[in-house]
C-alpha cells in the first residue's frame, strides 16, 4: 500500500505543478505534454498498484524469478523505511519548501558592483534588486498572481518579445516569473555589459537600471546573454542583442536562471534616458 | 543556511521534475520488451560473421529501451542462449545509451539540441564496437557464472504478459528511482555547496574533466533516462567533452551495474570489461 500512496504522491506533484503554474519554473513548457504525460502514468500506475497489492500478496515470491531477475524489496525493516522515506522526502520537500529565486540578497552576497547602483540608501525598506525584477511586495499575494497571470497572456501571444522602455520592467519580470513559457522565444533589447570575475569569455549580464516604484528601490535588471564566441565586450558598453531565450543552471549562483542566446548584436549610444520604469496600469 | 538549502532543494527538484517522466517511460517501454521480445528473436539478428555481429549487435541496442541494471541479465540469458560474447557485449553496452527513450531525454535536457544526441550516439557505438572487437580477440567464452542455472520460463498467455509488465514497471521504477533521488540529491549537494572556482578549475584541464565526470557518473548510479538532466545542469563549469564521458561511461559502468556484472559473469573478465570501457570512453572523450 505504501508504494501505491507514493505512487499517487507522484501523480499529485505533477497534477499540482501543471494546475498552478508552478511547472513553468522547472521545465521549458513547449513539452510540458511529458510533464502531464507522467502525471498520467503515475495515476495509472497507482491504480494498477492498487489492484495487484490487494489481489494476491504471495504473488510477490513467484514474481521474484518472473523476468529472470529478482526486484529485491529489501527484507529488513529499516531498511525497508530508509527505502521509502527516500520517496517520501522530494515529495514532502516539493510541497513544502518555496523554489528559490533570485533575491537581492545576491548582490550583497556576490559582492556585486555596479557604478551608479548605489548599495546602501540608507532606506531600511529599500531593496536592491539584481537582475530580476520582483514587484511582488506592491500587491496582495492573489492580486499578484492575477497580475502575474495578465501579464502572461499578454505576452506570451507574441511571437518576438521587443523589449523597449516601456515594456522593459514588465516583460522581465514575466520571463523570470514564468521561465518555461518563454523558452525558444525571440528576443531583442538594449542594456549596458556587466561581467562578473568568473563570466566565461562569451557570456555576461546585459542590464539596465529601473524602478519599480520609487527611487528607494531602484536595481539592474535584464538577463544572462551568451554570445557565440568570445567577445571584446567592456564593463558599461552599451549593447543591442538579438538571440533565443532559454534557461540554463548558472552555478555561480546556484539558479537556474532564463538567458539569450544571442544570434546578433551590436553596440549602441547610451539612450537618453537610461533608466527604465515599470508600467503598473493596464 | 536556509537559503543554501533552497537552492539545493530547488535545483534537486527541477532535476527530479524533468527526469521522472522519462524514467518510467522507459522502465515501461523496457518491461514491455522484456515480456514480449524472446532472446531467441535477438539472436536470429546477429549474424555469423564477426565484424558484423559486433556492428548489428551495437545497432541493435536501439531497439531495447532499458535501464543498464536490467541489461545485464538479460545480457546473461543472451550468453546463455548462444549469442557469443563478443556481440553480447556491445548490445549490453549500447541498449542503455541509444535506445529512443534516452535519446529524446538527452535532446530535451540540452535544450532542444541534436548536438550531444548525436554525439552521445556515436561514441557510444564506436566505444561498444571497439570493446566488441576486444572481446572477440582476447576472450573466447565461458565468461558466465554460474553457467548450469536453469531459467525460469516466460510467461506465456497475452494476460500474463501484460500483468508482468506492469508489476515489472513498479518494481523497476522503485529500485531505480531510489537511485535517482540518491543522485540527483548527491549532483544538486555538488552543485551548491562546491565552490565555482573549485569546479571551474578541475573542469579546466581536458583529461581532468573528463576523469572527473566519469568518476562521477560511475557513482551517481543514474538511470540512463535521468542522466542528461543532470548532466546538463553541469553545463556551465564543464566542457562538451566531459559531458559526453558522462553520458557515454554511466549507462556503461556505474556502481549498481558493475554488482550486477561481477553477480553474473567471472571476476576477471568483469575487471578487464572495466578496463576496457574506462579506456575507450576516456581516450573517446579526449577527441572530441
Amino acid at each position: 500500500m505504501i508504494r501505491m500512496y507514493l505512487l499517487l504522491g507522484f501523480a499529485f506533484l505533477f497534477f499540482h505543478l501543471y494546475i498552478t503554474g508552478e511547472l513553468s519554473q522547472y521545465i521549458n513548457m513547449r513539452y510540458s505534454y511529458i510533464s502531464f504525460s507522467a502525471m498520467i502514468m503515475f495515476a495509472f500506475l497507482t491504480v494498477v498498484q492498487f489492484v495487484l497489492a490487494s489481489r494476491n500478496e504471495e504473488a510477490r515470491d513467484h514474481g521474484e524469478e518472473c523476468c529472470g531477475h529478482h526486484h529485491h524489496e529489501p527484507s529488513a525493516r529499516w531498511k525497508r523505511a530508509v527505502h521509502y522515506l527516500i520517496f517520501v522526502f522530494p515529495l514532502v520537500s516539493a510541497f513544502l519548501f518555496p523554489v528559490a529565486t533570485l533575491d537581492s540578497d545576491i548582490v550583497r552576497a556576490k559582492g556585486i558592483h555596479i557604478p551608479g547602483m548605489a548599495a546602501d540608501s540608507g532606506d531600511p525598506f529599500a531593496q536592491r534588486q539584481f537582475l530580476r525584477p520582483d514587484s511582488s511586495m506592491y500587491y496582495g499575494r492573489d492580486d499578484y498572481q492575477n497580475a502575474m497571470d495578465k501579464e502572461l497572456k499578454k505576452y506570451r501571444r507574441l511571437a518576438r518579445l521587443e523589449l523597449n522602455e516601456q515594456n522593459y520592467l514588465n516583460v522581465m519580470e514575466t520571463i523570470y516569473q514564468f521561465p518555461g513559457a518563454f523558452a525558444a522565444r525571440d528576443i531583442e533589447f538594449t542594456g549596458f555589459v556587466y561581467r562578473e570575475e568568473t563570466a566565461r569569455a562569451n557570456e555576461a549580464f546585459l542590464l539596465r537600471f529601473g524602478i519599480i516604484h520609487c527611487v528607494a528601490d531602484s536595481g539592474v535588471y535584464g538577463l544572462l546573454v551568451q554570445f557565440p564566441k568570445a567577445v571584446p565586450l567592456q564593463n558599461d558598453e552599451w549593447v543591442h542583442v538579438k538571440g533565443t531565450l532559454s534557461t540554463m543552471y548558472y552555478q555561480p549562483f546556484h539558479l537556474t536562471l532564463p538567458y539569450v542566446k544571442v544570434t546578433s548584436w551590436k553596440r549602441v549610444e547610451k539612450p537618453k534616458e537610461p533608466y527604465v520604469y515599470r508600467q503598473f496600469n493596464e | 543556511m536556509m537559503n543554501t538549502f533552497l537552492q539545493l532543494n530547488t535545483i534537486f527538484l527541477s532535476l527530479l521534475i524533468e527526469s521522472l517522466p522519462f524514467v518510467v517511460l522507459g522502465v515501461f517501454v523496457s518491461g514491455v520488451i522484456q515480456m514480449f521480445v524472446s532472446e531467441e528473436t535477438v539472436k536470429r539478428w546477429v549474424p555469423k560473421n564477426r565484424l558484423l555481429a559486433i556492428v548489428s549487435a551495437t545497432l541493435l541496442g536501439v531497439f531495447f529501451p532499458s535501464c543498464e541494471c536490467s541489461i545485464v541479465p538479460i545480457t546473461r540469458r543472451l550468453v546463455a542462449k548462444g549469442v557469443p560474447l563478443y556481440a553480447a557485449v556491445p548490445f549490453m553496452l549500447t541498449a542503455p545509451v541509444i535506445n529512443p527513450v534516452v535519446l529524446f531525454s538527452t535532446y530535451i535536457a540540452f535544450g532542444s539540441s541534436w548536438t550531444m544526441v548525436l554525439c552521445r550516439a556515436l561514441f557510444a557505438c564506436a566505444v561498444a564496437v571497439a570493446v566488441g572487437a576486444v572481446v572477440a580477440i582476447w576472450h573466447k567464452g565461458g565468461e558466465l557464472r554460474d553457467e548450469r542455472r536453469e531459467l525460469s520460463p516466460m510467461p506465456r498467455t497475452w494476460k500474463e504478459k501484460l500483468i508482468g509488465t506492469l508489476r515489472h514497471t513498479i518494481d523497476e521504477f522503485f529500485a531505480t528511482g531510489k537511485y535517482l533521488i540518491i543522485g540527483a540529491f548527491i549532483a544538486s549537494a555538488m552543485q551548491t555547496y562546491v565552490k565555482t572556482s573549485a569546479l571551474v578549475s578541475i573542469g579546466n584541464g581536458k583529461a581532468a574533466a573528463s576523469l572527473v565526470m566519469m568518476a562521477l557518473a560511475f557513482v551517481l548510479s543514474l538511470c540512463s533516462e535521468a542522466d542528461a538532466f543532470i548532466a546538463s545542469s553541469f553545463q556551465s563549469t564543464f566542457p562538451f567533452h566531459a559531458l559526453a564521458a558522462f553520458l557515454v561511461f554511466g549507462p556503461m559502468l556505474d556502481v549498481k551495474n558493475t554488482l550486477m556484472l561481477f553477480q553474473s559473469f567471472r571476476a576477471r573478465f568483469v575487471w578487464k570489461l572495466i578496463a576496457y570501457i574506462t579506456l575507450f570512453v576516456f581516450a573517446g572523450s579526449l577527441l572530441i
